[in-house]
């Protein structure tokens, strides 16, 4: 055992010291921990993909789902009797700051908005996230194995997002999700026109968040031409970079996701119009609360839309919020996700999902609890360009695993167990297996103080 | 498929006897009073002429009163919000439609909102559909100690306003420090002196008699002015609750040492830090309204929040109500109750904390099915604590509720967009 274990300790020092020497700047440094392989057994299991939950048995090799299904070779595993229980993919918050807005929310930890400037896409979110914020913790105890973490929404273009493993680590390179794509955070509405307006500069109106936005995009096309007429082995000079450009670049070549903060249903409309002037591809609107209003159109054009449950009414573009807006969406067949935006609902985005389910029902819509769950993990995995990776129990796939003790559903469920690449990060009966931040450390509750 | 067309039923029955005070009888139906007195489930709820008459499990039904089968339902009282801005904020972001804060010159104690609690407030119907019938409207808590007077509302009926001038409101935290000077001492001296001074000021208030007019505060470098001064006397004449928002733990030590020093029916509101001085709340018979989802440590007067704070408040024998922060969510009040449960909770004690607790905090007479009693209640299609069930019909004093809001009316709208086109409100 001993001897397993330190040959465990050393590959996972080599696969380290080989992260550190290989990766790019900036890159992910993330490795799976090394775990023994394992069964769960006899858990309802909810797949993610909206298929009925059964009981079935999920075997983990390698920190993957090697096997799932019933009367399977167990041989050589260990066992994790989970009869009683319900299993769902990890869950993922597409929408979330923590980390760029920390607890505790004072001035010197307010890192989300680089409210300086109509479009600071040079900027990464990735270079604000402090990963002592307690809050990850607490999102773990919710279920939520993946995250993608967003600028604010004072800009017409925020910076770019990035996407999180949410496992502890003393550097945000550390917890960043390999290979997941950055995504581009662009505002519309109230927001960017309030910040610049009450400055007396541009924008002022939604009309000229229209302009601002497509001024850019004239740039960011020039730019992209410039660099395809660069031949390194030419005589000429490189263009010199223009961090702004480069990530709109990264949207115009499709390497970058766009991640569209738009509550109106009419300035929804507007933004697929600038995406087809300038040939790119909106991914996600977030917020979204007037999806319901045009679900068809979102369907047509293969957008997601990342809502909440329940809020409204906190500016105008947000007053027609209605409970319904997920499932109608849904039912419009175009992708729908419930995302949190906030440190509290991030720690039970499987009752935000049950609710916007409830809402529907209420209303005489079919939707089943199958359904709801994929809206908060296999869609939002879809949304972050990771769905090949995550977001769904399939023989392949990473083992991101929640195990709850009610169905999750339910009110009273509370995640048990959440394993990320088969790595179990926590589990609600071992202290051990309960992240501590160092500020939580003889402060907080679980830092040791109670 | 049966129980869709069920509930439409019943929703349509529900909307043609709007209005009309019920004589109804509720049968096979798990009723929770939030009294002291279990049924035996399932019972029978009669009403007639607006009032409970009857409870229990051999209710004899008299001829002319609708029957309702109620099996497999719930029917709690109507839920009750103790801290909110329904009625004064409509939308949060436009000004023009915030009525909860005072100005410069009128915040302070004698604010009052009982003056701008809006009938047409889109707030009402949408909380009220979900079940919450009553709610507590209170000034927003800004920077200053004091934010003033609150009223409570019945959100249902002609007269909005059960009760002005319900309990005052202030706070003890490191933001209303910041308005006396920076320490959190200043704040606990403030209201030492306030209070003192209330003492002296009603003293020569009664010498002067009603006339007296004498402008008050040049003895004290802080003191309130004297229609502040009249405000803060209606604690000690009409006994009205000083609802203080504390989250550290030392700020509540230090607010039950000033109310018992000073008599002062004081609630704690916020109260991150409650679980540690459970006890002392508990001795102090010191209510608190909380917010059990709320577990984030977000500034530090609240570093030691926790998920279970609730469950450990109750276990300690502490009064515990909850509020939702946001007046648009209020109907959010049982998804709380049911986390608190999930953390630790006795459910029925986490029903009392969004009826009847909140109700016995603020002395107004509804939160609880009794007989006698003017008939409001809930009939929830299951477990009202849990998601996946809601509020089949409301009543209030009597009589059921139209079951519509805004929000259903925009739902209709747009669930059926290929309708919609015709009528041209949808994207063309």
């Amino acid at each position: 055992m001993i001897r397993f274990m330190q040959l465990g300790i050393s590959a996972l020092l080599m696969l380290l010291v080989a992260s550190w020497v290989v990766a790019a700047p900036y890159d992910s440094t993330y490795v799976p921990r090394p775990t023994a392989d394992f069964v769960i057994r006899n858990a309802v299991v909810y797949d993610g993909t909206g298929l009925e939950p059964k009981v079935s048995d999920v075997v983990v090799k390698d920190g993957r789902i090697s096997a799932m299904g019933v009367d399977l070779n167990l041989e050589g595993l260990q066992i994790i009797d989970a009869k009683g229980h319900w299993l769902t993919p990890g869950i993922i918050d597409v929408h979330s700051h923590l980390g760029v807005y920390p607890s505790p929310s004072i001035a010197s930890t307010s890192d989300g908005n680089e409210a300086t400037a109509p479009s600071t896409a040079q900027v990464w979110a990735e270079h604000s996230v402090w990963p002592q914020d307690p809050q990850f913790a607490l999102a773990l105890e919710g279920g939520v194995t993946s995250l993608q973490i967003l600028p604010g929404s004072a800009n017409l273009f925020g910076g770019r997002g990035v996407t999180l493993k949410n496992v502890p680590s003393r550097t945000v390179m550390g917890m960043k999700f390999p290979g997941a794509p950055h995504g581009l955070k662009m505002a519309c509405g109230e927001n960017p026109k309030r910040v610049y307006g009450s400055r007396k500069s541009a924008p002022s109106t939604r009309m000229g968040n229209v302009a601002g936005y497509r001024a850019e995009w004239i740039k960011a096309v020039e730019y992209k031409a410039k660099w395809d007429a660069y031949d390194p082995k030419g005589e000429k000079p490189a263009p010199s970079r223009d961090l702004k450009l480069e990530t709109l670049v990264g949207v115009l070549d499709g390497e970058i996701l766009v991640h569209n903060h738009c509550y109106r249903a009419d300035e929804m409309a507007t933004l697929i119009e600038i995406s087809k002037e300038f040939g790119y591809k909106i991914g996600t609107f977030h917020h979204a609360v007037e999806s319901y209003k045009i679900a068809d159109l979102l369907a047509a054009e293969d957008i997601c839309s990342a809502m909440w449950t329940d809020w409204w009414g906190f500016k105008l573009e947000a007053f027609d919020g209605i409970q319904q807006n997920v499932a109608l969406v849904d039912q419009a067949q175009a992708c729908a996700i419930v995302h949190s935006d906030s440190a509290r609902d991030i720690q039970h985005l499987n009752q935000e999902a049950a609710k916007a389910m409830t809402a529907g029902r209420r209303m005489g819509m079919q939707i089943s609890g199958a359904r709801a769950l994929r809206w908060i993990t296999l869609n939002a995995a879809r949304s972050l360009g990771i769905d090949n990776e995550t977001g769904s129990i399939e023989v392949g796939k990473a083992a991101d695993l929640v195990l709850w003790d009610h169905d999750p559903m339910s009110v009273y469920s509370r995640a048990q167990q959440v394993f990320i690449d088969g790595y179990l990060y926590y589990h609600r009966d071992d202290a051990a297996r309960q992240p501590i931040t160092d500020f939580a450390l003889d402060q907080l509750v679980g830092g040791g103080n109670e | 498929m049966s129980k869709v067309k069920s509930a439409l039923v019943l929703i349509l029955a529900w909307a043609s006897i709007a209005a009309a005070a019920a004589d109804v009888a509720i049968q096979n139906v798990h009723i929770h009073t939030s009294s002291a007195k279990q049924l035996p489930e399932p019972s029978t709820i009669l009403i007639q002429q607006g009032r409970v008459v009857a409870l229990g499990p051999d209710v004899v039904i008299p001829p002319n009163v609708e029957i309702i089968d109620g099996t497999g339902k719930v029917v709690t009282a109507g839920l009750v919000e103790p801290h909110s801005q329904i009625g004064i904020e409509e939308i949060s972001a436009v000004d023009s439609t915030i009525d909860s804060r005072g100005g410069e010159h009128a915040s302070g104690p004698a604010f009052d909102v009982q003056y701008a609690v809006n009938e047409a407030s889109t707030l009402l119907q949408i909380n009220l559909v979900e079940g919450v019938t009553h709610a507590v409207t209170a000034p927003a808590q800004g920077d200053d100690v004091f934010a003033g007077l609150g009223v409570g509302l019945v959100l249902s009926g002609d007269a909005l306003i059960m009760r002005p001038k319900l309990a005052l409101f202030g706070a003890v935290t490191a933001r209303s420090a910041q308005n006396v000077g920076g320490s959190r001492a200043e704040v606990i001296t403030h209201l030492r002196r306030t209070f003192r001074d209330l003492k002296t000021y009603r003293q020569q208030r009664a010498i002067s008699g009603p006339s007296y007019t004498v402008a008050y505060g040049t003895h004290q470098e802080r003191s309130y002015s004297k229609i502040d001064m009249d405000a803060l006397a209606l604690v000690r004449e009409q006994g009205l609750p000083v609802v203080l928002h504390v989250d550290r733990a030392n700020e509540i030590k230090q607010v039950l040492r000033l109310a018992a020093e000073h008599d002062l029916p004081v609630v704690i509101r916020g109260a991150a830090e409650g679980w540690k001085v459970a006890s002392e709340l508990a001795a102090a018979r010191v209510p608190v309204i909380i917010d059990p989802m709320n577990n984030l440590p977000t500034g530090f007067d609240r570093l030691g929040a926790r998920a279970d704070n609730a469950a450990l408040l109750d276990e300690a024998g502490v009064q515990v109500a909850f509020t939702v922060s946001d007046p648009h969510n209020a109907r959010q009040l049982r998804q709380l109750a049911g986390n608190a449960v999930a953390n630790g909770m006795d459910w029925s004690a986490a029903l009392r904390a969004i009826t009847s607790v909140p109700a016995d905090i603020f002395g107004l007479s509804v939160g609880r099915i009794k007989v006698g009693e003017p008939a409001t209640l809930v009939l929830w299609n299951g477990d009202p604590l849990e998601v996946t069930s809601w509020a089949e019909a409301v009543m209030v004093d009597g009589r059921w509720i139209d079951s519509k809001s805004r929000q259903t009316r925009l739902f209709e709208r747009y669930r059926d967009l290929g309708a919609g086109k015709e009528r041209g409100f949808t994207y063309q």
